[in-house]
Formats: C-alpha cells, structure tokens, sequence
C-alpha cells in the first residue's frame, strides 16, 4: 500500500491550525460562549414541577427490578472487584470491602425484599450510603443513572407490599420504580449488627 | 460577628476546661500531703501553693466569666489565707470540706461553669456556707467576701490570665499576689492530643503503603521469575527450528523445499529476534524487581523508623494517669468506715497514652477491690496487730524486658481462697471434688473467672465478679500479662506487666476454606501439625497431646460456623493447627493452612458491625484485601459450645475419592462465589477464573471435567472461550456450559454454533436446573 505522504502533511498542518486556533477564541467569541453557557446553567430545570417539588435519586437494578434510593443519602458508586465474607455476621451483610484504605461493610438488600433466589445477578456495584453517622455499601446489579422525579410521582405503596419490604420504601412510581428511603434504611436498628458470643 | 464572638467564647472556654482541670489536680494533690504534713515550712510551702493554684483558678474563672466558679475560689482561698496566716488549724473536717469543694469544682468546670440542676445548687450553696463557717472559725480571719488582703509575702504583679486585664476587674482593692515565674525559654510545647492523634494516624497508615510495597515487589519479583521459567521453552523452539533447517538442507533441493526454506528461515529470524527481546526485557524485568525490592526496603524502614518516633511522642508519664488515685482512696476509705492512705512510686515512667487510657478503669478496679476487700476495719486492723490505716501501694517500675510493671499491693486481710472455690463451685465451673484438690494458686487463679466474687453482697464498688475478669481481658489485649499473689491475714499483690507502647500489631494469618483470617500473634502459644491418628476423643471431645499434656482440640471451621468442605479429604498427612491462650487457658484450633506471621494494619468493621461474635476487627494485608481479625478470648468461648461429636465427616469423606472437577468462569465476584457455593454444596471441587484469558490458562495447568462460563467478560467473553476450547486438540471434548444475561434467540444461537453444551440464561437462573443440567453432561 503506498502512502500519499503530501495528503498527509496536508491534513497535519490543517489540524496543528485548528488546535492552536481553537483554543484562543476572539475575545467577543469567548464573550459570547460564556454568555451562552451561563444562559444554560440559569435555565430551570425541566422537570421541576410547581406541584410539590421534586427529588433526586439514583436509580439502580437489583434482580431484575429497578430500584432509586434518593441522591443525597450517596455517597459514591463502586466496583467490587473483592469482598471478604465475615463468619457470624447474618445473611444480609454481604461482607466488608476495602474502600481506599477504609473498611466497608455491603449489605445485600435481597433478603429484605424477599427477591426470588432466581436468577443470577451480576451484582457488582456497590452504592455507598451515608448519613453522617452511619455508612454502609448496598449491593446493585447496574447502576442507571441519577434523575430527578417529581415527589407528585410517588405512590406511599401498594397495599401487597408489606413486611420488611414496605418498611424501606418511600413509594413507587408508575412506572413501577420502587424508591428506597435512605433515610430509614439507615437508621434501622435491624440493619446494626451487634451480636455477642452465645456464652 | 456575633457567631465569631461565640465561637471565640467557646475556645476560651474549652481552655478554661483545660487550665481548671490542671489547678484542680494541683490543688487535690496539694491537700493529701497537707494532710499528712506535720507542722514546719513544709507544710508552709504546701499552703502557699494550694493558695497559689485556688488564687489563679479563681482568676481564670473571672476572665471567662463564670461566677460559680469565681465564687467557690474565693470562698476556699479564704480559707488558706487563715491556714496561712495560722489562724486555723488543718483537721481532718476541714479537709472533708475542702476535698469536697474540689470535687464540686471539677463537676462545674466540666458542667461549663454553672450548676447542673436544682440538686447540685444546693450543694454547692452548703459548701459555700461550710467553707464560710470554716474561715470564720478562725478567730481573727478575715471573713469578708472580698479578696485577702496584702499577705507577709505579697509582691505586685499577679500572673492572671491575658483576659483579665481586658475585662476590667470588679473590685480594684490589692490582691494577695504571687511572683510571677520567671520566663523559661521553653523546650517543649503544648499541642492538643487531637492534633497528635491526627498525626499518628496518618503515621500509622503510611504502614498500609509499606504493606502494599512490599507485595507488589514480591510479585514483580514472580513474574521475573516466571518469564525467565519460559526461557528454556523458547531455547528448545530455537534448537528444534534450526534441526528443521538442518535436516531440509541434507535433503534434495526442490522449488517446493526452497519455499519451505525461505518460510523456514524467516521463522528462525523472528524466533531469534524474540529471543534477544524477551531476554532484554527479561533482565529488565530482574532489574526492575530487585530495584522495588530495594525500594521497599527503605520505604519499610523509614516508615518503622517514624513510628517509632510518633510512638515516643504519645508516650506520658504514669503520673498523669495516677493523679486521680490518692483522691480516690482517701473518699472510697471514709466512704467504707476504713483507713487506707496511697503510696505510689514510679509515677515518672513513660507509657503510651492509649495504653493508659485502657488501663484506667482495671487500676482504678484494681484499687477499689484493696479498699472495698482487702482492707480490714480499723478495730480489725488494730486486733491483728496492723496499723489502723491500711497502705495501698502502687508502684510502677521498668523491667528488664522493657516493659512496665504496675504493682497495685495492699497490707489487708488478702484472698479468702475457700470463699473462691465456694463461689467458683456454685457456679458450677469446678466441681466439689475439684475444689476440694485446688491448690492456692489454682484457687486464685479462679477469681480471674468471670462471675466469682467472694464478696456476699453486690455493692456499687465491687462484687459482681466481673471485675478480675476484665482486668485479666483487657491487660492480656494490650499484650500484657497478670499475676496475683496473696497470703490469708498478710494482703494481695496484683502484678500488671504492660508493654510501654502499643506495638505493631503482628498476626498469624491462617487459611480455612480458602478464607484468610488473621489471629492476634499474642494469643497465639505456638503452631504446629498433629497426624491425624493422633487426635484422640475424650469424651466425645477431640483432644491432642502436646508435651506430655492433654489439650482440647477445636476446629476453626465449625468454631466460625463455615460449612465443611469435603474437597478436604485430599489433603494428607498431619494436620495444622494453632494453640491459643487466653485467660489461663489453651485450645489447639485445626486450620487448612498456617500461612505465617507478619505485621498487619488493623482497622475496625465500621459502625456497622458493632459487634461480630469471635471477630475483633479487620486486617489490612498486604494485598489490600481486608481479613478478619479473629478474636481470641471469643474464640475460646465459641469453642467449648461448638465441640461438636468427633469427626462425623470421616465416612463421607472417603466415599468421595474421585471428585468430578469444574472450572467457574465469571467477572462479577458475587456471582463467582455464588456458582462456586452451589457447586461446591453439590460435592464438586470448583475452580475460578475472571475471564476467558485467565480460564485458558487454568485449563493448562490441571484436568477439569466441564466449565461453566459467563458470557460477557473483559479481556476475553464467553463465545470466544468456548470456540478456542474447541479448537484446541486436548480440549476439544470438555463441555462447557454458559450462563448467560443474554437472552435473544441470536445469542443463544451464536453459543450453540461456538460448541457450547448447554445455555442457561441468568433472570431464569435457578441452581436446581443448573445442577441437572450439569449432570446430565458429566
């Protein structure tokens, strides 16, 4: 294959322009896009409704159902990569986790829900919550995102979601998103685990 | 502004707290040996300093604003001014009443200078009057409420606090004074223990990149190791090739050999060319590993080095721990009708803060038991011919091992041995025959169990039983050790050996179920391996012989409740296994592994997990992977409970002899551990690989009789996997199963057409028709 070396330079002259030109926008240009970026950080956000106000959660998938526990109760998405399993501890807790030199413990929300022992999640992601006292890491299959939904959204719950299950929801959406309270799952007693030796 | 001014507030008082806590230690200490003083210019002296430090707390309450506090002062400073001028005589109510004015200093100062209730006012309101009474007593004392006036040694210039002079002073009548210290150019500095706190933290973690240095060089060094194992195989390669071109050049040329050759020669070229790279990068590679191991090296010793210098800075003197105990005695003896005076020696010996701070609830323990048990009534004291004020002794000393001794003594009426083996008896921890055998030692030895106490009744101070027991407990975690002596009529001995700082936190990390756990090197007695045949049961106990003594026998993995693994069985000849020791008492733990001994950071399990039983914490390794740090004492406890009916796997075991083996392929942890549970349960021997690359070369290096493999992976997916296996000549038969998120016909189509066995998508995964299918393949 022969190489069309003139064509080549060409093109690299072209882009050395672009890239030292680019960077150095006339100063009514630059002017103009500051102006324009603020115009868009000034916007209001869309999906704020005048009924009620809304909430930010992030939404994740467990077991094949779509989970969002509000954002302001996270602290950090993270890979497990590894988790060591502690002997006496209940089902519940997955095990502790290495968090940059911080020890973790991850909790696996399955058994509280009741989930079917069908199915084989990937279950690779570790949700920190926190709220200033305690901190813990759920476990979530994938994470979708963080968006915003409108508290007006939010059924209280369905009347077959009871048991624990219905202790830690904040509702369900139309959609048939089961929102989390932060709030309560952090501060449940149940979830602390303080066992002695059985003398 | 007005928070600013709040917040300036606030540090000033929290200096306050500081200043007050040190006059009213001083003013404490000061007392005690007034009291026993006699009359001349040592008691003087004392007077003067007593006055001293109530005059210039009294001051710093006033810059603070905190009248209570102003006003307590001035009411005892009067009272030392008439001890001063010898108009009132030290007696023991007038020292009552002045203990108790400290102590209800201490109260408000901690209280933020102002009473805590209705209850507490009123104390201090009849202190104020006791107090008032006592200077007034003095027939010529100066009674008024305003400062003393100008005593014999009063000079200008009163060493209050910067703030006073800003504040303006409520009364401008002369102020007894004291001279002012000279001004020393200090060589030491006061820094908040949160400060250094803070700073040994971040010291202490510095041990974690040493740690991890240090694995990272030992694998640098392994994959040198590695690449130059090949070296051999790439040299046959060269050797092989060239016999090739030998053999092709004895041959008859034709067109078709003459390509064969160019071919060939070609080839000879690129391995030679491979060759020198890979040993180029081979020497590299060693340079490379020697260089970070040298690295770590330094690293670790400089790393050791600070520590031990940050160490050195958290160290005090014992006195500041001891400063509480004269106090306590003097108020715990009037409390119980006794006498009893302190005598402390040593307090000048240096100890880590953290060690002190653990050790002061078991001294102050320690001490009550000499009041509350061990010293006799005074009428009692006077029949056997003691003094009638008992002398409780703690003396601190170094030893010659380099640690510190604490021996808290008292003269008192010691141990009732037969009361302890009759408390020890109704608990039924020994029996009646037993009691009647125990010698004296091994009947104190008892009082260390929890439970026994000889005291008859539960009083506030003491006899709930628990006391010795937590002693022993928390002196044995810091590393330390107990030993008690005492002679019926003559007093007890409680000897403490503490190290002097809290050292490196070595562990014994050992392996069950494929699991590291990490035990405390201080309650490990020693590591060994027993043959099988050598474990014996008693009584449907298992027990080993250990220098010519019976021990119990426990198994780590049914003390931790971990399931049995019968892939076990392979392992032959003798077994590991760890003796622990812990409070007088020793268990042989089995494991699969003894992995060894090293330092490890150690890190709590966060809030939580408050509380796991027989896990104490968690161990940084070098690797980054946390391991639980094990309790010893717990590990004890569960370990009597758990004895479980000997060897009940034996049988099992053996008819397992040829165990079908599966190779797991799976990214997500969770999922991995997952199949190898189920597959394991299910009696198969499991191995894990992360994905299709690592999985190829797990099925080099041993026989596997299926593989159940996830789809999408990193590096190398499940498809792939599957149509290299079959590719490959020894290979080609194995089964594969793939488990799989994808659902689509296409997907499970491409994986029939690669060669996989079977297909199992994950939402319908279900471990009964995984295992059937399974089966059915093998």
């Amino acid at each position: 294959m022969s190489v069309d070396w003139k064509e080549v330079r060409r093109r690299l002259t072209i882009a050395e322009a672009a890239i030292e030109g680019g960077w150095t926008p006339a100063p009514e240009e630059a002017k103009r896009i500051l102006k324009e970026r603020a115009r868009a950080l000034a916007r209001e956000p869309e999906r704020a409704e005048a009924t009620g106000g809304s909430i930010e959660i992030l939404e994740f998938r467990l077991a094949y159902e779509n989970y969002g526990v509000e954002s302001g109760f996270v602290q950090e998405v993270a890979p497990l990569k590894e988790f060591t399993p502690v002997p006496g501890t209940p089902p519940f807790i997955l095990g502790i986790v290495n968090l940059r030199g911080r020890i973790l413990s991850v909790v696996d929300l399955r058994p509280f829900f009741e989930l079917p022992a069908k199915g084989l999640g990937d279950l690779n992601k570790v949700i920190v919550l926190h709220d200033g006292n305690l901190e813990f890491g759920i476990l979530a299959d994938a994470v979708a995102g963080v968006r915003s939904l409108a508290l007006a959204a939010i059924q209280p719950s369905l009347p077959t979601l009871t048991g624990i299950r219905e202790q830690y929801l904040k509702g369900v959406t139309p959609d048939r998103l089961v929102v989390l309270d932060g709030g309560k799952l952090l501060s449940d007693p149940n979830l602390i685990v303080r066992e002695e030796p059985t003398p | 502004m007005a928070k600013k001014n709040g917040e300036f507030l606030k540090k000033l008082l929290a200096t306050f707290a500081v200043e007050a806590e040190e006059h009213l230690a001083a003013i404490a200490a000061g007392l005690l040996e007034l009291e026993k003083a006699p009359e001349g210019e040592r008691r003087k002296s004392l007077i003067e300093t007593v006055f001293r430090e109530a005059h210039s707390l009294k001051g710093a309450a006033r810059a603070v604003n905190l009248t209570a506090i102003e006003a307590l002062c001035q009411q005892a400073e009067s009272v030392f001014v008439a001890m001063k001028r010898g108009e009132l005589a030290p007696s023991p109510p007038l020292f009552d009443v002045l203990h108790a004015a400290v102590a209800a200093l201490k109260r408000l100062a901690v209280a933020g200078g102002a009473a805590s209730d209705s209850g507490e006012q009123s104390v201090l309101d009849a202190l104020g009057r006791r107090l008032e009474a006592a200077s007034k007593a003095a027939p010529t004392a100066k009674a008024d409420a305003g400062p003393p006036m100008a005593g014999p040694a009063a000079t200008e210039g009163e060493t209050a606090p910067a703030g006073e002079t800003t504040e303006g002073r409520p009364d401008a009548s002369p102020v007894q004074a004291v001279p002012p210290e000279q001004p020393v150019l200090a060589d030491t500095v006061r820094i908040s223990t949160a400060k250094l706190d803070a700073l040994f933290r971040q010291t202490e973690e510095l041990v974690s990149a040493k740690l991890a240095t240090a694995a990272r060089a030992a694998q640098l060094r392994e994959f040198s190791r590695a690449l130059a194992a090949r070296r051999k195989a790439r040299e046959t390669v060269r050797s092989q090739a060239l016999g090739i071109q030998t053999a092709l050049e004895n041959c008859a040329e034709s067109g078709l050999q003459g390509k064969i050759r160019l071919n060939l020669g070609k080839l000879l070229e690129f391995v030679e060319q491979e060759n020198s790279a890979l040993a180029s990068l081979e020497s590299r590679l060693a340079a490379a590993a020697a260089a970070a191991e040298q690295d770590s090296r330094v690293l670790g010793k400089a790393v050791d080095g600070l520590l031990e210098d940050a160490k050195k800075v958290l160290m005090l003197p014992i006195a500041s721990l001891l400063d509480v105990f004269p106090a306590l005695v003097r108020e715990l003896a009037r409390d119980r009708g006794k006498e009893a005076q302190l005598a402390v020696e040593g307090a000048d010996i240096e100890i880590d803060r953290r060690i002190l701070e653990e050790m002061k609830d078991p001294l102050i323990h320690l001490v009550r038991n000499c009041v509350d048990h061990g010293i006799e009534p005074p009428a009692e004291r006077t029949r056997r011919n003691k003094p009638p004020c008992g002398t409780i002794a703690l003396a601190v000393s170094r030893t010659d091992a380099g640690k510190a001794a604490i021996v808290v003594s008292d003269d008192g009426a010691g141990f009732d041995t037969a009361r302890l083996r009759q408390a020890a008896q109704k608990l039924d921890l020994i029996s009646a025959e037993e009691a009647s055998r125990l010698g004296v030692e091994e009947s104190l030895a008892l009082a260390f169990r929890s439970g026994v106490s000889t005291s008859p009744i539960v009083t506030d101070l003491s006899g709930r039983g628990l006391g010795l027991a937590i002693v022993q407990e928390k002196v044995e975690r810091l590393g330390g050790t107990v030993f008690v002596e005492s002679r019926a009529g003559a007093g007890t001995t409680v000897r403490l050996v503490l190290p002097l700082t809290l050292s490196a936190f070595r562990g014994v990390v050992v392996r069950v179920n494929e699991r590291l756990f990490v035990l405390p090197a201080t309650g490990v007695e020693r590591v060994a391996r027993v043959e099988k045949e050598e474990i014996k049961t008693v009584e449907n106990r298992e027990t080993i012989q250990l220098n010519g003594r019976a021990l119990s026998l426990a198994r780590l993995r049914s003390v931790l409740g971990l399931p049995a693994r019968s892939a076990q069985a392979a392992s032959p000849g003798p077994e590991p296994f760890v003796l622990l020791a812990a409070g007088g008492e020793r268990i042989a733990f089995l494991v699969d592994e003894v992995v060894g001994e090293q330092e490890v950071l150690v890190r709590g399990l966060g809030k939580q997990l408050l509380r796991v039983p027989n896990v104490a914490g968690a161990a940084m390794l070098g690797t980054g992977t946390p391991a639980p740090i094990l309790s010893v004492p717990d590990l004890m406890k569960s370990a009597v409970r758990a004895a479980a009916p000997a060897r009940p796997a034996a049988i099992a075991e053996a008819a397992e002899t040829a165990k079908r083996s599966i190779l797991v392929v799976e990214d997500s942890i969770t999922a991995r551990a997952l199949l190898q549970n189920i597959l394991e349960a299910a009696g198969y021997q499991v191995k894990t690989a992360v994905d299709g690359i690592d999985a190829l070369t797990t099925l080099k290096t041993g026989e596997f009789d299926l593989v159940v493999s996830d789809v999408q992976m990193p590096r190398m997916d499940g498809f792939d996997l599957t149509a290299r296996i079959r590719a490959d000549r020894k290979l080609a038969e194995l089964p594969v199963v793939l488990v799989t998120a994808l659902e689509s016909r296409e997907d499970r189509e491409r994986g029939i057409d690669v060669g996989a066995n079977a297909y199992i998508v994950k939402s319908s995964f279900d471990q009964s028709n995984l295992l059937a299918v399974i089966r059915k393949l093998l």
